[in-house]
């Protein structure tokens, strides 16, 4: 995780006092290499000076906007770019995204929040995708690693289904996730019609996880809406 | 075909054929009596009466005749009496240039006709023959006969007269109709438009030309209001939306650093608490500049919409859940009871997710001690049905009338932007207080 505050991320904002507040609170958050600009032009000189791993562009800039700023990045560069924009607009946001944007943040925004898109973004590029990490259910141990739950010293493997239904409900653990994003993960956009089939790929999966699979204590039904997973992290 | 237009063309035929008979029948009626009218009237003195009186009045006395005394003899005209043997036996004021015998031959050129040009009207009586005489040029006299079959068939030959007039009358009233229908079409048609506020621009000619052009100045009148009406409501907007991008920036630097002083270890817990007010008020002055840009923009530019297709049951499913995620009290209780899960409708999700979510977050925000809300859905006759309902305390009767109405303030946004948002989407919404409130949302299904 530290690996990927290490990386160096450039701010172009032409409000000096925003810059300055977003790159302390960015270090407060444990991010060190960073790079502020003021204009399109000193972003550009430093795009070419620095390895730059992601960008956070503003929309309006004294010398040009932020979407050709971006565009004319990426001609040279793959760097991945987050907009920050005063004007909240949904064309703005789908123009912004329509370019290859990797997020669009609205201001004002809680640095909570950027700190935590700013993490998704560079997890989803820089990071391997595999979660590598196991974690318990009960007394049971999932390991995402080799796909498979192990208890007593026993190893029973999980089917490549049930096996993106538990990662995706991992993902989302203590959370609602919805029939919809649950079939959605497992058989695309084409979904429609799975449910019954999710409902058994879910009992099997409860006989693997579960304690007792008709009184499921880590994967509970919420009626009506989905499944969540219940982790208690150490 | 013009409605209205031919509406006016038959009236106005109608009309036209009615006067032109009406006139007809007067002229017709006025003509029969002036004609039939031949009395001769010389200053109150009628010659016919006067032959009268004279034949009475006349009486026989010993020396010839005598007119009785109360007898007034006109002073213009002359009377004589013949004999048998055609001789004067007596006369009154008889001029000069009358001869005083008459032969046969005299007296038959001298029977309703003229007498030295005098106009002479005679009676004959058993005495003698009275001859009445007027003044030179006094009338005229004309002999007229008829043959027995012209008196028969009169009466056809009128009703023929008039039957023709009729369709001649009616003929012209169709053709100047025409006429004028086809220049009220025009007129109606311009009028129509301009109803419409559409552009005309009517040929200025002919009988209305004053008519087209008044419609035409007025059309031009109203396009110039619209288009300032239209550039004052873009800069409303834009000043709105400009009011809040300067805004948005100045709000980011407040909020990231009342954030940096909440979490800041050289502050005391009562400091830190001030730094969270001042943060959690910010996003609330956040949330309405939000609010503000898309009800402006909902209420001026009703079509602003990135319609797709939006598959209603997973739809509300995803709001609900993340309404739960984000931390939901267990106080409420969400019951869901979706049905028809392949129904569609054509939506700008970002917009109807914010329609749905303030519905459930106004009955969440409206029972701080919690309630049990029901989500439900179904299809029916090709409409889409959202109801959200509560068993809360409901919203006050105030609310419910003002559900169309944009508030003034900002308090209470999340009902009027809701129907907004339901109306842009041809849609229906409507609230009540049932056990709690209760909304319902109408939707046009996708077929």
């Amino acid at each position: 995780m530290n690996e990927l505050k290490n990386k160096k991320i450039l701010l172009v904002d032409d409000e000096k006092e925003l810059l300055k507040m977003t790159e302390s609170a960015l270090r407060a958050n444990g991010f060190f290499n960073i790079y502020t600009a003021q204009t399109c032009e000193e972003a550009v000189s430093i795009v070419k000076s620095q390895k730059i791993s992601l960008m956070l562009l503003d929309v309006m800039l004294p010398d040009g906007d932020g979407f050709s700023l971006f565009e004319e990045i990426r001609k040279t560069s793959q760097i991945p770019a987050i907009f920050l924009t005063a004007k909240g607009e949904s064309e703005n946001r789908i123009h912004g995204l329509g370019l290859g944007a990797d997020d669009y943040i609205v201001k004002p925004f809680l640095m909570k929040e950027l700190t935590l898109r700013i993490m998704a973004v560079l997890k989803r590029i820089y990071q391997t995708p595999v979660i590598s990490e196991d974690f318990y259910l009960g007394k049971k141990r999932v390991s995402l690693e080799t796909a498979s739950v192990i208890s007593e010293g026993k190893e029973k493997a999980l089917t490549a289904k049930e096996f993106i239904l538990l990662k995706k409900l991992y993902e989302n653990k203590n959370r609602i996730v919805t029939n919809d994003a649950l079939c959605m993960s497992a058989w695309g956009d084409e979904y429609y019609g799975y449910e019954n089939t999710l409902m058994v790929h879910i009992r099997r999966l409860r006989e693997k996880i579960e304690e007792n699979p008709s009184a499921p204590k880590s994967l509970v039904t919420i009626k009506g809406l989905g499944y969540k997973l219940v982790v208690y992290d150490e | 075909m013009n409605k209205s237009a031919f509406k006016i063309f038959i009236g106005f035929t109608v009309i036209s054929a009615f006067i032109a008979t009406i006139l007809l029948v007067i002229n017709f009626i006025a003509f029969a009596i002036i004609g039939s009218d031949t009395s001769i009237d010389l200053n109150r003195n009628y010659p016919e009466e006067t032959l009268k009186s004279v034949s009475k009045s006349l009486e026989k006395s010993e020396d010839g005749f005598i007119l009785s005394d109360s007898f007034v003899f006109p002073q213009d005209f002359w009377c004589i009496l013949i004999n048998e043997n055609g001789d004067i036996i007596w006369s009154k004021n008889k001029p000069d240039d009358i001869p005083s015998h008459y032969s046969i031959n005299d007296i038959a050129k001298i029977t309703r006709w003229f007498l030295n040009d005098y106009p002479v009207y005679v009676s004959a009586e058993d005495y003698g023959l009275i001859i009445l005489g007027i003044p030179k040029n006094a009338v005229g006299k004309y002999y007229m006969e008829y043959s027995m079959e012209w008196f028969s068939t009169l009466p056809q030959r009128l009703i023929g007269i008039l039957i023709v007039n009729l369709l001649l009358a009616a003929v012209i009233a169709f053709i100047l109709g025409i006429s004028l229908y086809r220049h009220i079409s025009v007129l109606t048609n311009g009028i129509r438009d301009l109803r419409c506020e559409k552009d005309v621009k009517l040929n200025e000619r002919g009988i209305f030309k004053e008519l087209a052009r008044n419609i035409n100045s007025t059309s031009a009148a109203i396009a110039r209001k619209n288009a300032a009406l239209g550039v004052r409501e873009t800069a409303r907007l834009n000043w709105i939306s400009g009011i809040s991008h300067d805004i948005r920036t100045p709000l980011a630097i407040v909020i990231g650093n009342s954030e940096a002083l909440e979490n800041s270890p050289d502050l005391n817990e009562n400091d830190r608490k001030r730094a969270r007010a001042v943060t959690s008020q910010s996003i609330k002055i956040k949330k309405l500049i939000e609010d503000l840009n898309l009800i402006s923009s909902l209420e001026y530019d009703m079509q602003p919409l990135k319609q797709k297709s939006v598959r209603l049951c997973p739809f509300i499913r995803r709001i609900v859940s993340n309404i739960i995620n984000s931390g939901l009290s267990d106080n409420y209780e969400i019951e869901m009871k979706l049905e028809n899960e392949k129904t569609t409708v054509s939506a700008d999700e970002f917009l109807l997710e914010r329609a749905v979510f303030n519905l459930i977050n106004n009955s969440i925000t409206h029972n701080k001690n919690g309630c049990k809300i029901r989500v439900e859905s179904y299809t029916e006759d090709n409409t889409a049905y959202i109801v959200i309902s509560d068993n809360g305390s409901g919203v006050s009767e105030d609310i419910l009338a003002k559900i169309s109405q944009i508030p003034k303030t900002a308090h209470g946004l999340g009902l009027p932007m809701a129907y907004k948002i339901i109306s842009v989407h041809g849609g229906k919404m409507s609230a009540k207080n049932n056990n709690g409130f209760s909304v319902t949302i109408k939707l046009p299904a996708e077929t």
